[in-house]
């Protein structure tokens, strides 16, 4: 029997997680929505210049958050990305856009779901082989969250530096 | 110090970012609160101080720039801005560019005379944003301005990195003393160097001590914000103008800055050892004018505006995440379908029962625009737990079934195009009286013109006599036809041969052994078929079709199988044209058929005969009928030489058909053995 990986576990993740961001000034930010069970996760901004197909340069930020998928039992990370007028790229502008999926099955991959404690739609990675990808680290990791992240953020241009992968 | 040529500084605006959040919470105010008053609104802006990897640093507005108090992380300095909002677009671009920011340089001499920028040094980052909001568009125009004085001349003397001046401990110790300051203490600060060090200083506990004599051993800082060390923030004119009014005995001297800049060490951890350190010549004061709007997009001076209707419209959220529901479908599993040939079909809907609730429902969630309801009875009380569009109180209210499917269909997707039409459906055999003529004659032409205006024909209706009319109209106009109609535990779901629209007959297809085929245009309709009960499953009841029930699942399964054939049809290449199949007994599947014959999603049967007492389906294929009473070319013609006064003779009396297709006792034969055309209206 596979180990699982409990909403606890995650909070104690997402919340070292924010105490290393404070010390190091990286940004990750703790949030709760009162009244739902898993209305705890993190969230994160980054900005950054995307050369589009027709080779002009758009600036976009990309706002990731990380919460807790309560049926899959597994963190799940997806996230948003606005030019800088504030209207949301759809999933098929980023698409274009990424260059880490193309040729991948990015159709399976990255798709857009609702955000497991926002309800609202976000371009998600599918939670459905995170269980796989997490299991190794869950008896291992002291963090299973920061492990998790540093195989499946790449994807999405989310890196995270060595200090955090330093406390797993 | 390393003296360099003398030359002006180069100064930067920041480049902005609106958060989504920003505009959602700036209409919620303007509709909750504003409403008509134009009332201009402290808003906070966010800037990151320290860079990301490859990343570049913008100030920031969200929906938390409409707090009271600033509550950035520890990362962010805040800057002090306004929204200034107009109510029309005239108003917008009529608006003074020249006083507004003006207005706001003054506002901001006044904070530094009144003491203010002394306590909160971060009032120099100041902002404003004149907007215009069209909120039925969701349509923002806006135009950032950062006030700074105008023709402010400072003099680089000269510049060198701050490892050059300070010690690697000094300079570690002023990373530390900086991080320890509030974030609105953290823009504009002094270093002084002291025996042995160096130390930091708020404005307002040191600058009153600087004087001409001790001005050398300070250094006026700033943090840097430019996304690089080799240029300045176009605020720093600010902080001079800050510095010449509390020290005016500076102008024409020479004064020590630092560009306080951070980055990151190879381990991460931040340090300010890209700092710069400026000698600069001050000017003289001087009552200034303001200048700094933001260039737009296409690098001119004037205001962008932001499309927030696919972010922010709620219609056009769903609308697009319908589509995307089924582009996903496409993109993972069936590249190949053509998805906007199914978006495009109009389907008419003839029934809005438990079927016609049902299939609706289904071609909803294909994609389907454009939906059209006909029934003539109202929403009943036992209608509502069966029948998935209606509800209580369109019963309680009587509703026509088929404006209430289609009101109700709306709100479940306002994005669909449906309509409901109350039209009584012509039958043979039910005498049309003198009273009755017009609207019969009216109903038959609107009925016709339905046909004409739609792609698919969903017969829907609860009686077999209901069926002709349709049956014949939509085969006479070419029309695909989908049949469905329940029995109390079975189900018969067909679709109506396609009539040949020239005297082409189309191309014989392949016969396999085993396998029976028939060509699109060869198939019976549903009156050609002898249709009894299919597996006679539960031979001791009552076989009264007056008073009969369905169990439910059967009408929700035979919806969903008519609008799954129906797409199966639209995806193949001949379309209703394509040939059926069926199998014989010693073939064990229909998998095995030609896959030339097949659609992307399948193969397409004749007509499905479903046995919910056994579970089963079986996929039997016939062949048109050449005496059909429906189909066949002896009623085709006469409905195309004689028009209404055949099928007003028809509608007078069935006999008429037997004449036209040489039948006899047809319907005679079908009343007693018809037993597929049970409805839970037959209850009521
Ligand atoms: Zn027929």
């Amino acid at each position: 029997m596979d180990a699982s990986f409990k909403l606890e576990d995650f909070c104690a993740s997402i919340e070292n997680i924010v105490a290393i961001s404070n010390s190091l000034m990286d940004g990750w930010t703790l949030h709760k929505k009162e009244g739902v069970e898993n209305g705890k996760y993190i969230t994160k901004k980054y900005s950054t210049s995307l050369t589009t197909s027709d080779a002009n340069d758009i600036v976009v930020t990309f706002e990731y958050h990380i919460a807790y998928h309560l049926s899959y039992g597994v963190p799940v990370l997806c996230f948003r990305v606005w030019k800088q007028d504030g209207s949301l790229l759809s999933i098929e502008e980023y698409w274009a856009l990424n260059e880490n999926l193309k040729g991948s099955s990015m159709y399976d991959t990255l798709t857009q779901l609702d955000h497991p404690v926002l309800c609202q739609p976000f371009l998600t990675l599918h939670p459905c082989r995170t269980q796989e990808i997490i299991q190794p680290f869950l008896q291992h990791s002291k963090n299973p969250v920061i492990s998790w992240l540093s195989v499946v953020g790449p994807f999405v241009d989310l890196t995270l530096p060595d200090q955090y992968l330093k406390l797993c | 110090m390393c003296e360099k040529k003398v030359e002006e500084l180069t100064y930067v605006q920041l480049s902005t970012s609106i958060n989504p959040s920003f505009w959602n919470k700036f209409t919620e105010i303007k509709l909750e609160v504003d409403k008509l008053g134009e009332i201009e609104h402290h808003i906070w802006g966010y800037y990151n101080v320290i860079p990301q990897k490859h990343g570049i640093n913008l100030l920031e507005v969200d929906s938390t720039s409409f707090n009271e108090k600033f509550n950035g992380q520890n990362m962010y300095i805040p800057f002090h801005g306004k929204l200034i909002n107009k109510n029309t677009i005239e108003q917008f671009k009529e608006s003074n560019k020249t006083d507004l920011i003006n207005d706001e340089g003054k506002s901001l001499m006044e904070k530094i005379k009144n003491e203010l920028v002394l306590q909160d040094p971060s009032v120099l980052n100041n902002f404003f944003i004149l907007s215009f909001a069209d909120l039925k568009k969701y349509h923002y125009y806006y135009w950032f301005a950062f006030p700074v004085p105008r023709g402010l001349v400072v003099t680089k003397v000269a510049s060198n990195l701050i490892t050059e001046t300070f010690s690697e401990n000094e300079i570690q110790i002023l990373c530390s003393q900086f991080k320890e300051l509030d974030n609105n203490l953290r823009s504009y600060f002094l270093v002084e160097r002291i025996e042995n060090g160096c130390k930091l200083h708020t404005l307002q506990n040191k600058i009153k001590n600087v004087t001409l004599q001790n001005k050398n051993q300070f250094y006026f800082t700033f943090c840097n914000i430019a996304n690089t060390n080799i240029a300045v923030g176009s605020q720093l004119k600010n902080y001079i103008t800050m510095i010449l009014y509390y020290c005016p005995f500076l102008q024409g001297q020479i004064a020590n800055f630092i560009a306080f800049t951070l980055s990151r060490r190879d381990d991460f951890s931040v340090t300010c050892d890209k700092s710069i350190i400026y000698e600069l010549k001050l000017p003289s004061q001087e009552d200034y004018t303001w200048v700094g709007w933001e260039k737009n997009e296409r690098d001119r001076m004037g205001p962008r505006l932001a499309n927030m209707k696919n972010t922010l419209d709620p219609y056009m959220l769903a609308e697009n995440s319908v589509d995307l529901n089924l582009k996903l479908m496409k993109w993972r599993v069936l590249p190949n379908i053509n998805l906007e040939k199914i978006k495009e079909t109009k389907c008419l809907l003839l029934g809005s029962g438990t079927l016609g609730c049902s299939v609706a429902r289904t071609l909803l969630a294909w994609g389907v625009r454009t939906i059209t309801f006909v029934d003539n009875s109202t929403v009943s009380f036992s209608n509502p737990v069966r029948q998935s569009l209606f509800t209580y109180l369109d019963s309680v209210q009587m509703k026509p079934k088929a404006l209430a499917a289609a009101e109700n269909l709306k709100m479940i997707f306002p994005g669909v195009k449906s309509q409901g039409v109350q039209l009584s459906i012509p039958m043979p055999g039910h005498t049309v009286g003198e009273s009755l003529l017009e609207q019969t004659k009216e109903n038959v032409a609107k009925l016709r013109e339905l046909i004409d205006e739609h792609d698919i024909v969903f017969l829907l209706m609860d009686s077999r006599e209901s069926r002709w009319l349709p049956t014949l109209l939509a085969n006479y106009s070419h029309k695909i036809t989908i049949n469905a109609a329940l029995g109390f535990d079975t189900y018969l779901v067909m679709r109506h041969g396609l009539r040949d629209a020239g005297d082409a007959r189309s191309d014989p297809v392949n016969h396999r052994e085993g396998f029976k085929c028939i060509n699109g245009t060869e198939l019976g309709c549903y009156f050609c078929n002898d249709v009894t009960a299919p597996g006679n499953s539960m031979k001791d009841r009552t076989l009264d079709q007056q008073c009969t029930v369905t169990r439910p699942g059967v009408s929700q399964i035979a919806g969903a199988l008519a609008v799954e054939l129906a797409i199966s049809i639209l995806q193949h290449k001949d379309g209703a044209k394509a040939p059926a199949f069926y199998k014989s007994p010693q073939i064990t599947s229909i998998q095995d058929a030609d896959s030339e014959n097949e659609c992307l999603l399948g193969i397409i049967p004749h007509s499905i005969r479903g046995f919910l007492s056994s579970f089963e389906h079986i996929l039997p294929a016939t062949e048109k009928y050449k005496h059909c009473i429906a189909c066949s070319d002896m009623v085709l013609k006469e409905y195309s030489e004689n028009g209404m006064d055949f099928l007003l003779k028809v509608f007078n009396s069935s006999k008429y058909l037997e004449d036209v297709t040489q039948l006899t006792e047809i319907f005679n034969d079908i009343d007693l053995e018809d037993v597929l055309e049970f409805s839970d209206e037959d209850f009521q």
